[in-house]
């Protein structure tokens, strides 16, 4: 195949996305308007927990202009329970609860009416009465079946009683030998022990979630816009949960508003919309307000951890024990509890720990159901692990980064296979490592930290190293299979349309992937058209979450165009030297021409190659006229991403509000396409991660009534909080795919949150703080400077 | 969410009493009753506009009076519902002999559900004082009127 010269991959080029989305030119979900469309609202739970009694619709059906008032049991008999990507037993999860509640704002009926606002009205005129019961809310209660059960065939609240991992466990004996484990603790020189909240979140992406379904009776055709991540998957999904064949069901994301792993659910309301287009044979939208997003688009996070890490006391770790009890809610969702086994999986950290055990529950309550936000299991991973080893280089009065290195993987041991049963495919942790310190001026700031101490100040510093997986996956570790599509098309005119299943929603494709087609096919990046998101024109595709798009997408594309690359060259060499057959295997294609290596002189234009392939006068000798492929590509393994943090904290000795005063961050994300959207991608992971570490939480009462329904009582940070981030990379490229990128969408919440807490623990440790949960609420941090470190 | 309070009324014991625990006194001093009913004694059903920022809206609910001990206290159970959500709570008042007048204290609790808890929990306690104030204004009135 022809070679590739890196001209535009690695420039800083400005997102092609960009002008019409801050000119407001987009069209998301609510732009979409369809004739004779009617609209849907939901009637949500009130309560937590409780047996539905009884439901009068006869006041919202008799409201003018309402269509339909429909309950859960009703739809119950067209619509079958939700499904979910995961292997674990499951309770049934309707759309719309059929007898019971379980979470605050669960749907109960549903309204279809002219207008959102008649729909809304007629939605709180509906009368239900409940029995109440008590409402499951703390996780460890929960496990001895108190206050109450969530789901009968689920005994003590125990949606996964235990799944262990590490050192000595036989995955497919299903064994635990605690040998090397219990040995490691027995010679250790001390052991640490912590409980530690990763406290659940609100994905809150700016474009509240929507659907309009429109079924078309006479074509029996259904096209179901959505605000996801994954619209291949959204369109198998509803085809099966109608009843539809996969055929006929046409699936479009268009712009999408931001996800952060929460728009890779199907969700009832998706569900709900298509069946009653179906039924209705009308089109049918629904837009969610922000007060629905909190109580009803998926939480992230949420998982308790019992920490105890053993080791020497020249620094090394020898041992790791962790429990992890995950609060996933009142029910599965598609990813639900695979999250929390994402956090066992990367236990390990950047360390060569020699025995770990972990063990995992997972739990039912009456709360929202949790699933992929940004990061997805990892970022709790790699907060345990970081937390754990700076209590170490704390107990120790060590520098914590003498205490990471002297426990880093070193570059020579990788590809390494970890305690977890991870395999990291390539690293070198000390060289990010070094860079960061470096860049921060690590002995500078610690001395800087002491003066300003000794004026009085409350200041700390922190550092964290994370590595995560990304580049998901093989089929084997994704259930919904872990390849990604692309096809590729030159034009008649010589412009390129390409497809690619990796449906962006902010990650910038348009910009990246064009990058990549113009470097492989010696075009302007003006003349590459890049489609995605609707299943009609991108035949399939998996989706975008878990930083896969440039790494499996990215390298689907470029295969795509290998294969019509190949041929064009072939049409290239017929135009060229029409008389005789000729290598065409390194053509060379730049600046919109094609030629042969050997004779740059001698060249045909991109174009008059494209009109000859449509028109071939005469068609070579055993070709098929045009110019289009496709690809699907499936990496071998996953890849490991990894980098260093560095935070500066002070705290306000009079109000106890925390501020932040540096962050830095030097992360490897293997191959980097565009500097300019991974930095982005970085802000925004930074932002989100920065935001756990101190402002954000989701609180329910006591009752399980959610009380920070609503941004005044749910904080997410803004660019004022904020220090300038102060970013530098290392690039080690991955082996897993030819691109070499390794994924950096959620990298930024990885290493900020553990990072900041570091700095915060240091900042108090005068006060004999040894740990501090998340976030870093003004009033507890007051309490501990005038109080002490009692709670 | 506790709600607790106090307020002075310039009339001997047994005049607050009475007028608290009549239905005319107090369907005349609950701010925004639109519809008082008796439905047993000491319980009454009622219809009540309430003009508050996040709890804005219209309940249909009851009051009961429990536990009644003459003159000296009693405790209300109140249970509300309309568009915003619904609203439980329970107070004991209290009567105490003050300077010549009465020292009616009030000790409760309020539970919300729906989007009273979601939104407007950080104005429910302040709610719920206000129009307590009012409530206790309008019958100081009522008891001047009586005597």
């Amino acid at each position: 195949m022809a070679i590739i010269t890196p001209k535009m991959i690695g420039e800083r080029v400005k997102r092609r996305e960009d002008p019409r989305l801050i000119q407001g030119r987009a069209t998301y979900v609510d732009d979409i308007k369809i004739a004779g469309m009617l609209h849907l609202a939901f009637r949500r739970s009130d309560i937590a927990h409780g047996i539905i009694k009884s439901i009068d619709v006869s006041a919202a059906q008799a409201m003018p202009g309402v269509e339909l008032v429909i309950t859960g049991a009703e739809l119950k008999e067209f619509l079958p329970p939700m499904p979910i990507g995961t292997p674990f037993p499951s309770p049934d999860h309707y759309s719309v609860a059929v007898d019971r509640v379980r979470y605050q704002g669960e749907p109960v009926a549903v309204v279809v009416a002219a207008d959102r606002y008649l729909a809304r009205d007629a939605a709180d005129a509906i009368e239900i009465e409940y029995e109440p019961l008590p409402a499951v809310i703390d996780p460890e209660r929960a496990m001895t079946g108190e206050p109450a059960i969530v789901h009968e065939a689920f005994a003590n609240n125990l949606a996964v009683p235990y799944v262990p991992g590490g050192t000595g466990f036989d995955p497919v004996a299903g064994t635990v030998d605690n040998t090397a484990v219990d040995k490691a603790f027995a010679e250790a020189d001390f052991v640490l022990s912590q409980r530690m909240l990763n406290q659940r979140l609100a994905p809150t992406a700016m474009e509240p979630r929507g659907v309009v379904a429109h079924y078309e009776p006479g074509k029996e055709h259904l096209t179901i816009w959505s605000s996801t991540q994954n619209p291949h998957i959204l369109k198998t999904f509803v085809a099966a949960l109608t009843g539809t064949p996969d055929n006929q069901v046409r699936a479009i994301a268009p712009e999408v508003g931001g996800g952060f792993g929460c728009k890779i659910n199907i969700y009832g309301e998706d569900y709900v919309a298509a069946a009653l287009s179906k039924k209705l044979g009308k089109p049918l939208k629904w837009i969610e307000d922000r007060s629905e997003a909190f109580q009803a688009t998926i939480h992230g996070r949420d998982i308790l951890a019992y920490v105890d890490i053993a080791g020497k006391n020249d620094g090394r770790v020898t041992g790791l024990k962790i429990k992890l009890i995950a609060d996933i809610g009142a029910y599965n969702m598609i990813l639900t509890a695979a999250i929390p086994t994402l956090t066992m999986l990367m236990l390990n950290g950047t360390y060569d720990i020699p025995a770990i055990r972990a063990e995992l529950t997972e739990v039912f309550t009456n709360k929202m159901p949790t699933d992929a936000y940004r990061g997805a299991g990892r970022p709790e991973g790699a907060y345990f692990v970081e937390r754990a080893m700076d209590m170490v280089a704390r107990h120790l009065n060590m520098d914590p980064a003498e205490v990471k290195r002297k426990n880093f993987i070193k570059a020579d041991q990788f590809p390494f296979a970890t305690q977890m049963g991870a395999v990291y495919d390539s690293g070198d942790y000390e060289k990010t490592l070094d860079l960061a310190l470096k860049n921060a001026k690590w002995e500078e700031l610690k001395a800087e930290r002491d003066r300003m101490r000794a004026d009085g100040r409350i200041v700390g510093i922190g550092l964290s190293f994370y590595v995560e997986v990304c580049g998901l996956g093989p089929s084997a570790s994704l259930p919904t299979g872990g390849w990604e599509y692309s096809s590729v098309t030159v034009e008649r005119s010589g412009k390129i349309t390409a497809t690619t299943g990796a449906s962006p929603h902010g990650q910038g494709n348009e910009t990246t992937f064009s990058q990549m087609l113009s470097d492989q096919f010696g075009i302007p990046m003006g003349d590459i058209t890049i489609l995605h998101g609707d299943t009609g024109v991108v035949k399939q595709g998996i989706g975008t979450f878990g930083s896969r798009s440039q790494a499996v997408g990215g390298t689907a594309l470029l295969k795509a165009g290998e294969k019509v690359k190949d041929k064009m060259a072939r049409f290239a060499a017929a135009l060229l030297n029409p008389n005789e057959e000729t290598d065409t295997s390194n053509m060379v294609f730049a600046e919109g021409r094609i030629s042969f290596k050997d004779a740059p002189g001698q060249s045909v234009g991109f174009s008059d190659v494209a009109a000859y392939a449509y028109v071939p006068v005469p068609l070579p000798a055993g070709m098929e006229p045009g110019l289009s492929d496709q690809a699907f590509f499936e990496p071998a393994n996953n890849t490991y991403p990894y980098g260093a943090h560095i935070a500066m904290l002070e705290i306000d000795r009079e109000t106890g509000e925390p501020r932040l005063l540096k962050m830095l961050a030097v992360d490897d994300a293997g191959t980097i396409i565009n500097p300019l959207i991974v930095e982005g991608q970085l802000h925004g992971g930074l932002a989100q991660g920065i935001g756990q570490a101190m402002i954000e939480e989701v609180v329910y009462d006591e009752d399980g009534q959610l009380i920070t329904g609503s941004f005044m009582d749910y904080a997410i940070p803004r660019a004022t909080d904020f220090p300038w981030f102060e970013l530098d990379k290392t690039v080690t490229p991955t082996p897993v795919n030819p691109l070499g990128a390794k994924g950096v969408g959620e990298a930024g919440t990885l290493g900020s949150t553990p990072c900041i807490v570091n700095a915060a623990v240091d900042a108090l440790s005068p006060f004999g703080v040894k740990h501090i949960d998340m976030m870093l609420r003004p009033e507890k941090l007051w309490r501990i400077i005038n109080e002490g470190a009692t709670g | 969410m506790e709600v607790s309070g106090d307020h002075k009324f310039a009339a001997p014991r047994a005049a607050v009493w009475a007028a608290l625990l009549d239905p005319r006194a107090l369907q005349a001093s609950i701010p925004g009753c639109e519809k008082f009913e008796e439905v047993a004694p000491q319980s009454y059903d009622l219809v009540i506009k309430v003009g508050i920022a996040a709890i804005k809206g219209t309940y249909a609910g009851n009051v009961t009076v429990t536990d009644p001990v003459d003159g000296e206290s009693y405790r209300l159970v109140v249970d509300g519902r309309g568009k915003p959500g619904s609203v439980q709570g329970a107070a004991t008042l209290t009567l105490i002999d003050d300077a010549g007048g009465t020292l009616v204290k009030y000790l409760g609790d309020v539970k919300a559900q729906g989007a009273i808890a979601r939104l407007g929990s950080r104005l429910l306690g302040g709610a719920a004082k206000l129009m307590i104030g009012q409530f206790m204004k309008a019958m100081e009135k009522q008891v001047e009127a009586r005597s």
